[in-house]
């Protein structure tokens, strides 16, 4: 046994196999999902079938269709996409796994806790893993992230792949490195070096791999040497939106009083218990067809109806065609607020008293030196202990 | 704490150097490249002179490091 087992599952072609809907058929043709509306003109997810003509995920549109004329282009469904993904994640935390999330269809956890509830194998939590997603799903496990997410990808749909240490994937392509967003672009640049498996990248000291591909190449060289940062599980979710389908009119203003009330109806439930939200996601299903989400990540966490309003507004300008339903839902909460705090009446000496009181908790709870002050005495010298000093913060 | 305290006083480094006084292993770590070089002359009136030479220099594992010996005592010194 392995002093880490980190277990990898991996959804084949998700975001396009969710898109297609009940139209399974589509996935066995040259299919792609089409461009978002709005953004560039780069196909995502392609099917098998259009991988053999040459078509990649990420390739423009235009040469995508030269190069297989009877390409099947399918709407993105991010809310879709979004809504099974998090479905999935659940039924994974659901087995008792701390999921990192890595991107739709691709999620790691730490199987070590998990081995005494499944027969102390990891065998074990790998079929459980399967009976929580079901078969279509490749699952591969090993000693880190990197090389747990290599098993998945060479995995077949029945059979895991258990692979014991990096240096077991010697003879993999450098493309590998492309699982991983950080890494992604030196696959190319590798393989044009005549550098082609993973083995041949660990022979490459590390400081050349430093000194031509920066810190993708430290970490590169990491990777294939066996170490990897630690998994970041997501925090448990907790499921708050709220869904409208404005009757008549689709988009300018009814909208944004559709979005009005799912503000008011998302900060009146029971659930937010007084929290203030970090992160909201608004999505909307399309009268055309198809589905748009964005996430928005608010600059400060907020409870405030008016400044939601405001930060929210703007993004349904956004929205490639008329909505048929819009939804909000809390991706992430912030701390708890007591007085719902508004956005011009917190003046210079309200600050400077909260601070004050802040510095005298932090003394009272750690001692006089809790609080100190950077005070610049010399900046400009030449000898750096002349520069600064600590000095006690004074309120 | 009793008053001000000093900002980036010199710590104690482990440094490996060739004869002519260029680090070639920081901390255990072994020096990629010197970036650049200089003197410090300061209190040469005083009774307590302070001569450093100072190196700027980039380990194999990416780091970029200040060191600098001092030429008044001995040792090598770093800022962080």
């Amino acid at each position: 046994m392995f002093a880490y087992v980190i277990v990898s599952v991996l959804l084949p072609r998700f975001e396009l196999v969710v898109a297609s809907g009940d139209r399974k058929a589509l996935l066995g043709e040259p299919a792609a999902l089409a461009p978002e509306p709005g953004k560039e003109q780069k196909i995502g997810e392609v099917s098998l079938a259009a991988e053999a003509f040459g078509v990649r995920r990420g390739m423009r549109l235009g040469e995508a269709l030269a190069r297989c004329p009877r390409l099947a282009l399918l709407p993105p469904d991010p809310l879709g996409v979004a809504d099974a993904w998090d479905a999935a994640l659940e039924r994974l935390e659901g087995i008792g796994a701390a999921v990192e999330p890595q991107r739709p269809g691709l999620a790691c956890f730490d199987a070590r806790g998990l081995l005494r509830l499944h027969g102390g194998r990891v065998e074990g939590v790998l079929d459980a893993a399967r009976a929580a997603i079901g078969a279509s799903v490749r699952l591969g496990a090993g000693p880190t992230r990197f090389v747990a997410i290599a098993a998945a990808s060479r995995a077949r749909a029945r059979r895991p792949e258990i692979v014991r240490e990096a240096s077991a994937l010697a003879g993999e392509p450098v493309g590998l490195l492309a699982l991983r967003e950080e890494t992604a672009v030196l696959a190319e640049p590798l393989e044009r070096l005549g550098i082609a498996t993973l083995g041949e990248l660990a022979a490459v000291p590390r400081a050349a791999l430093a000194d031509r591909f920066g810190p993708a190449g430290l970490l590169a060289a990491d990777l294939v040497a066996g170490s990897d940062t630690p998994l970041r599980p997501r925090p448990a979710s907790e499921r708050l939106e709220e869904t409208l389908e404005p009757p008549e009119s689709r988009s300018g203003e009814q909208l944004e009083r559709a979005l009005e009330i799912l503000i008011d109806r998302l900060l009146a439930r029971r659930e937010r218990r007084g929290r203030t939200l970090r992160a909201v996601a608004l999505s909307a299903t399309l009268v055309e067809g198809g589905t748009w989400r964005e996430r928005i990540v608010f600059r400060e966490a907020l409870a405030d109806r008016a400044r939601m309003r405001l930060a929210l507004g703007g993004h349904l300008l956004k929205l490639p065609a008329p909505a048929e339903a819009l939804r909000l839902g809390a991706e992430r909460f912030g701390p708890p607020h007591a007085t719902g705090r508004a956005l011009f009446d917190d003046g210079l000496a309200q600050r400077r008293a909260r601070l004050r009181e802040a510095v005298r908790q932090a003394r009272a709870a750690a001692g006089p030196d809790a609080a100190l002050r950077v005070l610049e005495v010399d900046p400009g010298s030449r000898i750096p202990e002349r520069r600064a000093v600590l000095t006690p913060f004074e309120g | 704490m009793s008053g001000p305290k000093r900002l980036g006083t010199p710590r104690l480094a482990r440094v490996r150097a060739s004869d002519d006084g260029r680090p070639l292993a920081v901390d255990g770590r072994e020096v990629e490249a010197v970036r650049e070089s200089w003197l410090v002359e300061d209190r040469w009136w005083t009774d307590a002179p302070l001569r450093r030479r100072y190196w700027e220099i980039v380990t194999t594992c990416g780091r970029d490091v200040v060191v600098f010996r001092d030429l008044e005592g001995a040792g090598w010194f770093t800022h962080r």
